[in-house]
């Protein structure tokens, strides 16, 4: 227990002075506050950019909250999600590298306490700033066009938190597991990217799997999800991540030896 | 032309890339060995809204 919190001390004062803790938030709060704000000047952006003839009058629907925040989502689906794989590839794979590998290894380290720091600080970032874009885009959907419950929108939030962290042991597993930072954030898109594309072909013929944690997570600000699918996608969500956790783990203790000294 | 409505909705994206935009400098002022030359790190960072900023830690900053 003290040497985790030794190593969780030193992952915090890592995101520190890498400014990660600032830097990612910002990156998701800009991504939440432009969707809403563009959507809001949209008449006025279309008018700038010219094209259309004089006197044309364009009308919009004005977008459903809703949209606006599964639009958030979207973004953060995209560009949040690149920005964290790739804040944290080297997260082990980069240590075996620069040489702070060398400094903790010689030492009795425990492995779990090892990943679980890393795993625990970059899980925080993460949901910092997933929290604080969701509120953003929320407030400015709210200045701009019309509230979302808040109470729809809290289980929304919470919903895909937990689709991100699933994201974040990913990162850290495949970080344990590759030799270097670049292969691990190739494994993790790829792997990403491979099953989203066969959920979204053949994910109708099944209702549990954490990949639709966002689709659930979006139905929510709609009519709500299926409880029970709901409930078994969160089950298996947790086995993954257990199952993720405990597989980095034993690779960051096996792959130890392709530390360079 | 600018209503003092819309000033006050965009300043909160402004002051956030500036803040961007301070961090990315600071770490690339400390920085000892970044990814590149430190001039064009300085151009991208300041030149680029958000993506700038954005690119160098990512790749600028060698931390793998």
């Amino acid at each position: 227990m003290k040497q985790f919190s030794t190593l969780l001390l030193k992952e915090w004062r890592e995101n520190l002075r890498n400014y990660k803790i600032f830097w990612i938030p910002v990156v998701f709060i800009l991504l939440g506050v432009t969707e809403p704000l563009s959507n809001y000047y949209l008449p006025q952006i279309l008018d700038a950019a010219g094209g259309l003839p004089d006197g044309a009058v364009i009308e919009l629907p004005d977008p459903e909250p809703e949209q606006l925040l599964v639009a958030v989502m979207g973004q953060f689906q995209l560009i949040g999600m690149l920005v964290l794989v790739l804040a944290y590839m080297g997260s082990i794979a980069g240590e075996r590298k620069n040489g702070t590998a060398t400094l903790l290894y010689v030492r009795p380290l425990s492995f779990t306490s090892y990943f679980l720091s890393k795993w625990l600080m970059a899980s925080l970032v993460a949901l910092i700033s997933v929290w604080a874009g969701f509120l953003a885009g929320y407030y400015y959907t709210a200045v701009l066009f019309s509230a979302v419950p808040f109470g729809e929108f809290l289980s929304f939030a919470a919903t895909y938190s937990i689709w991100m962290v699933l994201v974040v042991t990913l990162v850290l597993f495949a970080s344990a597991a590759m030799p270097n930072a670049g292969l691990a954030a190739g494994l993790t898109l790829a792997a990403l990217l491979i099953l989203q594309l066969v959920d979204s072909l053949f994910g109708s013929r099944w209702e549990w799997s954490p990949l639709k944690l966002p689709n659930y997570a979006a139905s929510f600000l709609d009519i709500g999800p299926d409880v029970t699918a709901l409930v078994w996608t969160l089950a298996i969500s947790l086995a993954c991540l257990i199952g993720l956790a405990a597989l980095g783990i034993w690779l960051s203790k096996r792959n130890r030896a392709k530390t360079k000294v | 032309m600018v209503d003092e409505r819309t000033i006050l909705l965009v300043l909160p994206i402004l002051v956030l890339q500036i803040a961007l935009m301070i961090f990315a400098l600071v770490d690339l002022i400390k920085n000892p060995d970044p990814n590149g030359p430190k001039w064009m790190w300085a151009a991208i960072i300041v030149l680029l809204n958000i993506i700038g900023p954005i690119l160098y830690f990512v790749i600028g900053r060698r931390n793998y």
